[in-house]
This record gives structure tokens, sequence and C-alpha cells, in this order.
């Protein structure tokens, strides 16, 4: 196939005007009349609380305090609806939003906020996911801690393992970890002439934002219209709500335009993380270095609420094998609610987690077997035709064993640099 | 003490929504005044070249420059659902519904163009840098702005949808087709560890990514650095200190991110594969490109230093903790 267009490296179209300050961020929107607003959050990981705004309501420049008495259906969520557009009478993380102040500055808004009155009845939390899946633990949503568990089930793992000459059985953890995108959260609001209500936001995905502002506002979605701004990194953490309904409530509620801007400590607070794991694997090959089985126990904490959870840890359940093919697997993964702040979709969903472990199995395995981390891999790599654990076959575009080689090929270089002598290292010449 | 090691790591990585969710993307092309092509589509820019590829795949199926084609995707007024950007789907899933959508325009504009040219059929028609011509009689012909003028008052504006496909996992077994396609990868480092401080220094890297086909070298190369760099904070920085769900670390003097001076030159492979499913064989790499660079890290330190590490970040002192213990067992 020849192509013309596809395949070239052309310029970016978005490059002239982000490299020359011209592409427009929310925060660098104004508009007359506009007003400003802060979001106050809580303090503490687990508490039924108070909330009384009215000295706050008396603040000069504050126009309005938002709470949940204000939204007309108060939940959210990709999956499931269990985040609150604000706590109603109950809090489950550092960070989640009580009230949003709306006033003439941000000044106003700040004096605003400092004289709302919460009060906090603090509740024993649980901020580990395998404390969390225990019976007695305290609970963040309903009965049970544990959100979702994945199974995977393939051949027969004990028959598997009495096959193998080398076993490795190991616990590993990951942890939570920020998007730390450049650009924190930040939006405007209005309504135009005709009563459509706008929410100009950075977003990965706007006619979800769209869908969730007219469902908890009682809107027709015609009615509200999502503007996607220039983006300043995303990464995951744009999936979830965070401005969106408030701004939206605001610019309804006052019909004047409404400014949120987020500096970065809040922003570390209001958006998603990476799930932290907790991946308990036991991985054997036999005596010619071929994979015969695989057991894996993988814990991931969803932090207070489900967001991805339950895609995240089917994602991290699947890919739990790495590309190997092993005829005999078994997988059991779970999404838990805890106290901490809540996780959700971060570059690579669960994937990311799990190489850390099973990658790690494959060097111990090797080094088991005195073959090559090279060796053990080539060996048992997807290639065409191969079938997954799952039972999907890789029908075509399988290049694992090309990648591979190119770094064969570079492995002597990487080598000789490995072994400069020690003296020169240390005298700090190379 | 200076140790170094190499490490390897390999990884493959589902694309889409995935187990059998409808994962739906529609794009709308137009023909605009001038004789431009608008099109309208929701795939959000985040930074990772949507915009840039979905010109791209949509200039291919026109058989037109990429100048002459303008891309609407930021107002939900303006353009139908697309999905997420997200999942590494965009240029999989939307690029095949800007590449449908082009190709329905096309047939469109043929059926308008058989009537102004008085033939008899669309067959042997070609689209070309905004003509449409007839191949054995090039005479016969006419432009987009002709057509754009003749049909001003009768908006041009057609649909291409497509939607992936997966199979729902059973619960009990988990057996299905929950991803598709796969994407692969292989990343190979050389580390430098410091016994006396317990940091790690990267000192080469070879990167090598399945991208079914690239659409954008450059921005693909792009994405295999921004992975890396991301990769590579996860892995030996980033913490935020979290206890009893206070996260001690949330600012940036206190949370550290790779910055250039952790960052090296990584010699970025791109391998091609062309997908048949796929818009032009291109296949996602937006997640993928995070993954194996990690893990290849630490195999690195293990082989530099004799010591594994288990939990995430590898943090100096966490380093230094595990090469103490590591000698205090060997003395025994």
């Amino acid at each position: 196939m020849t192509l013309k267009t596809v395949g070239k490296s052309i310029i970016r179209v978005d490059a002239y005007s982000k490299v020359t300050g011209k592409a427009l961020y929310p925060q660098d929107i104004y508009l007359d009349d506009m007003l400003y607003a802060k979001t106050l959050r809580s303090k503490v990981p687990h508490a039924n609380i108070k909330i009384d705004t009215r000295e706050a309501e008396r603040q000069e420049g504050v126009v309005r305090i938002f709470t949940h008495k204000d939204v007309p259906l108060n939940e959210h969520g990709v999956v499931l609806k269990d985040h609150n557009v604000f706590a109603a009478d109950k809090v489950r993380q550092i960070g989640a939003p009580i009230a949003f102040v709306v006033g003439e500055s941000e000044e106003a808004c700040i004096n605003g906020m400092n004289k709302i009155k919460v009060e906090y009845e603090e509740l024993p939390g649980v901020f580990d996911p395998l404390e969390a899946m225990k019976e007695g633990s305290p609970k963040v949503h309903g009965q049970s801690n544990i959100i979702y568990h994945y199974k995977l089930r393939c051949g027969d793992i004990e028959e598997g393992f009495k096959n193998c000459v080398a076993i490795a059985e190991n616990t590993y953890t990951t942890h939570m970890q920020d998007h730390a995108f450049l650009q924190p959260e930040a939006g405007i609001s209005y309504m135009e002439e005709d009563g459509t209500l706008v929410v100009a936001v950075a977003t990965q995905y706007p006619h979800y934002d769209r869908e969730e502002i007219a469902r908890t506002l009682k809107l027709e979605e015609e009615k509200v219209k999502v503007i996607n701004t220039n983006v300043g990194g995303a990464f995951g953490a744009r999936e979830d709500i965070t401005i969106q309904i408030h701004l939206a409530l605001a610019a309804l509620t006052l019909n004047r335009p409404v400014k949120v801007v987020f500096g970065r400590e809040e922003s570390f607070q209001a958006h998603s993380k990476r799930h932290p794991m907790v991946m308990k694997y036991k991985t054997g090959a036999d005596k010619d270095g071929y994979l015969q089985a695989m057991e894996a126990e993988i814990v991931g904490d969803s932090g207070a609420y489900c967001s991805w959870a339950m895609n995240v840890l089917r994602k991290a359940g699947v890919h739990a094998t790495g590309p190997y093919h092993i005829p005999n697997v078994k997988v059991d993964s779970y999404a838990v609610y805890t106290n901490n702040p809540f996780t959700g979709a971060m570059r690579g969903f669960g994937a990311t987690q799990i190489p850390n472990a099973a990658e790690q199995q494959m060097d111990i395995l090797a080094e088991k077997l005195g073959i090559s981390p090279f060796e053990i891999r080539q060996k048992n790599i997807f290639k065409t035709g191969s079938k997954t654990a799952t039972g999907q076959v890789l029908l075509e575009s399988v290049p694992l064993d090309r990648c591979l080689e190119e770094l064969v090929k570079r492995y002597d270089e990487f080598l000789k640099l490995k072994n400069v002598v020690d003296e020169t290292i240390e005298e700090g010449v190379l | 003490m200076k140790k170094r090691g190499v490490g390897l790591g390999v990884s493959f990585y589902g694309t889409g929504y995935g187990n059998g969710f409808p994962d739906v993307s529609n794009a709308e092309v137009q023909l605009l005044e001038g004789g431009k092509v608008g099109i309208f589509v929701g795939a959000t820019e985040v930074g990772q070249g949507a915009k840039t590829a979905m010109i791209q795949i949509g200039a291919e199926a026109l058989n037109m420059d990429h100048k002459d084609i303008v891309l609407v995707s930021e107002d939900t007024s303006q353009m139908m659902d697309s999905g997420t950007a997200a999942a590494t789907r965009q240029t999989y899933n939307t690029g095949n519904a800007v590449k449908i959508a082009c190709e329905n325009f096309n047939k469109r504009l043929f059926d308008l163009a058989k009537v102004e040219l008085g033939l008899n059929s669309t067959a042997g028609l070609v689209a070309q840098d905004g003509d449409i011509y007839l191949g054995i009689f090039p005479q016969k012909r006419i432009s987009y702005k002709d057509l754009s003028e003749k049909y001003k008052d009768d908006i041009i504006r057609v649909v291409g949808s497509f939607t992936a496909q997966t199979v729902k996992m059973d619960d009990e077994t988990g057996q299905g087709a929950p991803y598709w396609p796969y994407t692969f990868n292989a990343c190979m480092v050389l580390v430098e560890v410091d016994t006396n401080t317990g940091r790690v220094e990267l000192l080469k890297a070879a990167f090598a990514q399945d991208v079914g086909r690239a659409v954008n070298p450059s921005l693909v190369k792009g994405q295999m650095d921004g992975g890396f760099a991301m990769s590579l904070g996860y892995t030996l920085f980033e913490d935020l200190a979290l206890e009893n769900g206070v996260m001690k670390n949330r600012k940036f003097s206190k949370y550290l991110l790779p910055t250039s001076m952790d960052m090296i030159d990584v010699e970025n492979i791109i391998i091609e594969d062309p997908e048949s499913t796929a818009p032009y064989g291109a296949k996602g790499i937006g997640e993928p490109v995070t993954i194996p660079i990690g893990p290849a890290i630490l195999n690195a330190i293990y082989d530099a230093s004799g010591v594994r590490i288990f939990n995430l970040p590898v943090t100096p002192e966490k380093l230094m903790k595990a090469l103490r213990e590591s000698e205090e067992s060997e003395a025994i």
C-alpha cells in the first residue's frame, strides 16, 4: 500500500499555538461580570459531617454557597454512581468536596470558605486494602469493601507446577502515583442567550461530562454544551468529574459566568491516582525453560470511590501473565475500597503495575534455570497464532519477537558500557 | 561504589474499553465553503497528537492535502460522541470512524459528480487533491470548490461509525476476547547504582514499540519519550508518602518528578506490522509506552547490585536498606 500522508512526520496542527503561548487553557478565559469560586474539601478521611454555611454566606463578596442540598441528583461516577457532587452527611476521603463558594473575587471566596463550619464526627478509617477485605474492617460504602473480583482460569495449575523445575514465588507492591499534568484543573461556565448551559473545561471526554452535568442537574442533554479547551496533559486524571457539575450548577443558578482554578495542592486532592497494587505471584518453568504454570493474586486499592476500579483490576488480571504463553493459569484480582484518595484511570490502567512483578519473575526464573533473560523471553513470548490465557487467538500484528531482536542486536554495546572498568566509573569519567 | 547493570522489560497491552462493552466512535465529514473538508469528531487532543493523527488519516482516505482539512473536536454541540480519549483507543477506534466517514464522503461526492459531469456511473471516478475526475477521461473533472458552491444550500455532511470487536469474559473462568488489538513492546536499559547513596542513574536505553503502522513517526517517538519519563518517575522518584489517607507530598517541591537532568536520550525503535482491522494498520500506543521501562530498570538494578526490589518506588533510602540487608545476609 502506498501512502501519501499516513507515515509522514507532519508538524502537529496544535504546535504553533502551543509553542507561542496563543493556545487558550481554561484559566486564560475571562468573561464580563464573572464570578469566582473555591471548593471546600474534607480535612479528614472518614467522618460523619454537619455543615453550617450561615455565617459564611454573610461575608462581603460571597454571592452563594452551594452544598449537597442544591444538587437535584447528588451522585456521579464513570461506572458506579458512588461519588457525591458534594458530601452530604459523610466524607470518605480527604479532599472530598463539601461546598462550592461563589463570590465576586477569589479573596471573598476564601474568606467565605474559612467561615463555613464543618462538624466532623470522625469514624475509624481503613487504609490498607488487605485489611479492608477482612470482615471486621470499617466499611467505606455499604456492607463490603470488595468492589470487584476477576477470575481467570486456564488449564490446571497444580498439574502445571508438577512439571516445573524452577519456581519463583514472591509478593510485589506498587504505590500510588499522581498524573502530575502541568495544567491543574480549571474551568468556566456561563449561560448562552437561548438558555444553553456552557461549561468550558479541559477534559478527556466532553460527551461524558455533558451527560453527567445533565443527569445530576436534571436537564436535557441538548441544553448543555461542553467546550473542551486546550488540555494541559491528562493521563487518565481528566476522566472523572471534578469541577464540571459544580461550575454548571453555579452558572445555571446565578445566571452569571463562574470560574474556578485549582492550585497544585488542590489538584492533587481532587483527581484520581494510579491504583497501588499488592501482587502475589507464583510462576514456574520446566527444565527446558518453558513456562508451565502461573498463579497470581492481585489486590488493587480503589480508595474511597470506585471510578474505573473494576476495569483497572480486570485489565490487571488479563495482563497478569505478561506477553507469554502459559498453559496453566489462575488469577484472582480484586478491587477494594479504602479511605485513601480515590484511584482511577492512569496511563496503562492496571497493566502498568503488573510487569513490575511479572517481569522480575521472568528474570528470577531465568537465573534459576541458568539461561539468559533474553532466552527465557524468546522461548515464551506470544507469536502470531498464540493463544492468551483468556483463550483469545492473536491472529496478526504480534511483532514482539522483532521488538526483542532489536534489543538483542544492541546488547553487546550495552554490555561493553556495563563492563567499563570499575575505576573509571568511580572516578566519574563516564 | 558505582555498579552497572543491564535489564529487560517486555509487555503487551490490550486497547479499547474491552470486555464486550460497546466501544463506538463516530465521525462526520462535511464539505466546507471554498472546497475545504471539515472533520467533526470527538477525539480529544490531550497532547497525544489526536488532532494531527485524525487529520492524517482523513487526508489519506480523501486523497488530499492535510492542510485542506479542518478538524473540529472541541464542542459537544458540533460533533458526535467518539468515546473517551483514553484506553489507547483513539487512533484505532476513532481513526477507523474517520476513515469510514471519509470513504462515505467520497461516495457521496461521486454520486454528485456523476450528475454534475453527466456520467452514467460513478465507476472509475477518482478523488484527488480536492478534485473529482474520471480516470479514463480526466477532462471530466469537478472541484470540491465548485461542488461546495453548487450545493451551498444543501449541506453535504456524512457520518462514519466504527464499533470495536471484543467478547465479554466468562464470570467464572475469565475466558473471552477482552481486548483487541494488542500492542507489544520491549525495553532495555543500562543503569548505574551508587551503593554509597542508593541513587540509580540511567545511562542508556533502547525501546522497541510495535505500532502496527506509525501514522506520524515523530509523534510516536514523542509518546515513547514521554512514556519513558513517566515510568522513570514512577519507578524511582514519585512518592506521595501516603499515611492514614494523607498525601504528605502533594506539591512539586516534595513530589519528585523526573526532570531533563534525569531523562536520557532514549533510542526509540518503531516496529511496524500493520493490523488489518486498523486504519492503515495503525494501532494505539499512548499507554503501552509507559509499561516496560519500570521492569527493565528493576531488572537492571538487580543485575548491577544483586538486590531485588519488590516494593516501588526505588527511593535511595529503600535501595540503601536493601543493599545493607543483602550485605548482612552475605556476611552470615
